[in-house]
């Protein structure tokens, strides 16, 4: 009886190596891996997050090999008497501290490239798109032909994000209520939203595509569904898409939006722009 | 492992021997201790047996073993209340309801409805799939919560907001391209489901397709018809002869063509009953027309500033309400008011008859505020648009804007300017309104931002 407790106790042990390791073989051929990555930074990231599972990966196979065999071998129906005490090995401490140690001094220095790439160097634009997380939606707003934020001429939108690929994106990024995360799995970019804050977001898409737009912050209790899409097209689609949307936006007709969506032609610009000193 | 073992024993040792010395017991009791050998063990069952019932029990809390109960409509007690109507006649109106529109699971819609059954069986019913890649349930996974399962506006989420969610049952719906005692086109319901109502927490529905976008807006459709044609029942109790007996005529033929017929016409003659917009001249001159339309809104013919406040901050008056919590609040007010006065009579002096009719009154004042305490939202203010924002909940286009004016919005203070100005004045006004957001003392555009996070 003592023994089989043992074995069903080390057994139970021994699966979760065995499972964890199964389900990281398994899971690609099921879909269930990185989303799919076409920036121009997700190679560094993704080339990091695989250098640390390999790592922790053998660490944890080896110790979990240990627990499996420590209560595989030694149980109470082989154990013969009573145990020793030790005081311990200072040595054996002094060096699985130094080692680990080591390794999480190399990975904080390994990875601060990536870092400040993603974080750190900004490219000098001016934004391509403000992204204003909202309960529970993400409210987009283009410059407009002026080229500037904040003018009549501004394109309102929500939650259908279409970006230009090959080209340096700047999004400015804020939130009109609560905390709110901007994460775009596919693009490897996830950066929280902070109320009174404006914070640049920069990437660069080499693949077209549509992903989502995914919220990373609780906010709320519309949060799980708080998805938006963004579509990468080349550079010449994304204008006549953004002639078209801002046609619809200043139509004084209803048969100005059918109109605008077949041809793409701006049918009544409003031209508050111009007038205004 | 010999040593850990070891190590565990004499702290248990330790522990026991203290409380033994302290003159307490161990929590653990005799449950688990020792056996002759000196190891531990549990006294009654091996411990993975305890730990794997422990497990077993955890799964069937978790899982449960039960259906949860189908969904179902529930009355506009309000209105009931309202009408004074007795179980039994409330029972008579919740049985019509069902044999002609069905229930949230099987919705059935009179053909003289015109609504699409396809449609419906999308977007009712609990969320399943009849067809692979197919989601059916579509307005119980999007809308039910704040909308409510009967499109009463009153769902679990919606106390939380402000504005409340639409109720439909009365059929009076804001944004649309009609005049404003119609009901909206189903365009109408399709853009305010694709943008959503910025400024509230209705959301963008952008992402969904084409055909589950339509398929809510027949949904909406069908509540809303239901809502009408069920306060219609309840209201035509008092229009009941003493032979009725307090019972309507439960003829289908008859139910359809006096009740359901004039909702349901009133909802196909929308399709073609829109707003004529003039053009708004290509080469105008907007500086002019924005001067023009700042005159028309300062003045007495639009009085927009009576209520959007001289500034355009929507602060002219913050008393209203709309007419869904105006109900509300004129039934809080009835029963305070019956209350005061029964309050002031006494049985004391009355005779039968008066006395009866006296407990009757106390007894409907009760009931009364009991349905509005858990079957009615707290009335809330509804206030005029601040224009400074640039954020309008009907939708940002110069045409919508003119709707507004024109139309002005069913069921809230906002009147229609239709009548009263012209319509250029009207595309006047429109185009001051949407340049007052850019407004101010400043140069337009430039931005020179004091704190270093803010350059960008």
């Amino acid at each position: 009886m003592k023994r089989f407790a043992a074995v069903f106790w080390s057994l139970l042990f021994l699966s979760v190596p065995v499972l964890g390791v199964a389900t990281f073989i398994v899971g690609p051929a099921y879909d269930i891996w990185l989303p799919r990555d076409v920036s121009e930074h997700g190679a560094a990231v993704d080339g990091l997050f695989y250098f640390i599972l390999a790592l922790t990966g053998v660490v944890f196979i080896a110790t979990e090999m240990v627990l499996f065999w420590f209560i595989w071998k030694y149980d109470e129906s082989k154990s013969n008497g009573p145990g020793r005490y030790v005081h311990g090995s200072h040595t054996l401490e002094v060096v699985w501290t130094i080692i680990p140690a080591a390794v999480l001094l190399f990975l904080a220095i390994y990875q601060m490239n990536t870092w400040a790439d993603v974080k750190m160097r900004r490219p000098n634009m001016t934004p391509t798109v403000e992204v204003v997380g909202r309960q529970f939606e993400w409210r987009l707003r283009y410059p407009g032909r002026d080229g500037m934020l904040g003018t009549p001429d501004d394109l309102h939108l929500v939650n259908d994000l279409h970006l230009p690929i090959d080209e340096d994106i700047l999004i400015q990024l804020k939130s009109m209520d609560v905390l709110h995360s901007f994460f775009l799995p596919n693009v490897r970019i996830k950066q929280d939203a902070v109320p009174g804050m404006k914070i640049p977001v920069w990437f660069k898409a080499r693949e077209e595509g549509v992903f989502d737009i995914v919220c990373a912050e609780l906010c709320g209790w519309g949060h799980y569904k708080m998805k938006g899409r963004v579509t990468f097209e080349p550079r010449e689609a994304f204008e006549r898409w953004l002639e078209r949307k801002y046609a619809e936006q200043e139509a004084t007709q209803p048969r100005d939006s059918e109109m605008a969506m077949a041809s793409g032609v701006v049918s009544h610009p409003t031209q508050i722009a111009k007038n205004q000193p | 492992m010999k040593m850990l073992v070891r190590t565990l024993d004499m702290e248990y040792e330790t522990v026991s021997a203290f409380a033994a010395q302290a003159g307490f017991k161990t929590p653990s009791g005799d449950l688990i201790r020792r056996d002759t050998r000196g190891h531990l063990s549990s006294g009654l069952f091996p411990v993975w047996v305890l730990g794997g019932v422990a497990v077993v029990l955890l799964l069937l809390t978790t899982t449960g073993c039960g259906k949860t109960a189908a969904a179902s409509y529930r009355l506009n007690m309000v209105e009931s209340a309202k009408q004074r109507l007795k179980p039994e006649q409330e029972q008579q109106v919740a049985t019509i309801l069902a044999a002609l529109f069905g229930t949230p699971d099987e919705p059935i819609a009179p053909s003289e409805c015109g609504l699409d059954a396809a449609k419906l069986h999308l977007a009712a019913g609990p969320v399943r799939s009849d067809i692979v890649g197919r989601k059916n349930g579509l307005y119980r996974e999007h809308c039910a919560h704040c909308h409510g399962v009967t499109g009463d506006g009153m769902g679990p989420t919606a106390a939380f907001l402000n504005p409340y969610p639409r109720d439909y049952r009365p059929g009076v719906f804001k944004f649309k391209s009609t005049e404003r005692a119609d009901k909206p086109t189903h365009a109408d319901l399709v853009m305010v489901l694709r943008n959503g109502l910025a400024g509230s927490s209705m959301p963008s529905f952008a992402l969904l397709s084409d055909a589950k976008i339509d398929a809510l807006s027949e949904y909406v459709k069908y509540l809303s018809i239901r809502g009408e044609v069920e306060l219609a029942l309840m209201r035509a109790f008092f229009e009941l002869d003493d032979e009725d007996q307090g019972r309507l005529p439960e003829d289908r033929e008859f139910l359809i063509e006096e009740i359901v017929l004039p909702v349901a016409e009133a909802w196909q003659a929308a399709e073609d009953a829109l707003i004529d917009v003039p053009e708004m001249a290509a080469d105008i001159d907007m500086a002019a027309s924005i001067a023009k339309g700042k005159e028309l809104f300062y003045g007495n013919k639009a009085n927009c500033v009576k209520c959007h406040g001289v500034t355009g901050l929507g602060d002219g008056q913050v008393n209203d309400y709309d007419d869904w919590n105006k109900v509300v609040l004129q039934a809080h007010k009835t029963v305070q008011g019956g209350l005061e006065q029964a309050g002031e009579a006494s049985t004391w002096d009355m005779d039968a008859d008066e006395a009866d009719e006296h407990r009757a009154e106390l007894a409907w004042l009760d009931r009364f505020q009991k349905v509005l305490d858990g079957n009615a939202l707290p009335p809330r203010t509804i206030r005029p648009r601040n224009l400074r924002q640039g954020i309008y909940r009907g939708g940002m286009r110069p045409l919508d804007l003119y709707y507004r004016i024109h139309a002005g919005i069913n069921g809230a203070p906002m009147p229609a300017a239709k009548g009263t100005v012209p319509p250029e004045d009207i595309w006047h006004i429109v185009n001051y309104i949407r340049s007052l957001p850019y407004d101010f003392n400043g140069t337009l555009g430039v931005d020179k931002p004091m704190v270093a996070r803010d350059r960008l």
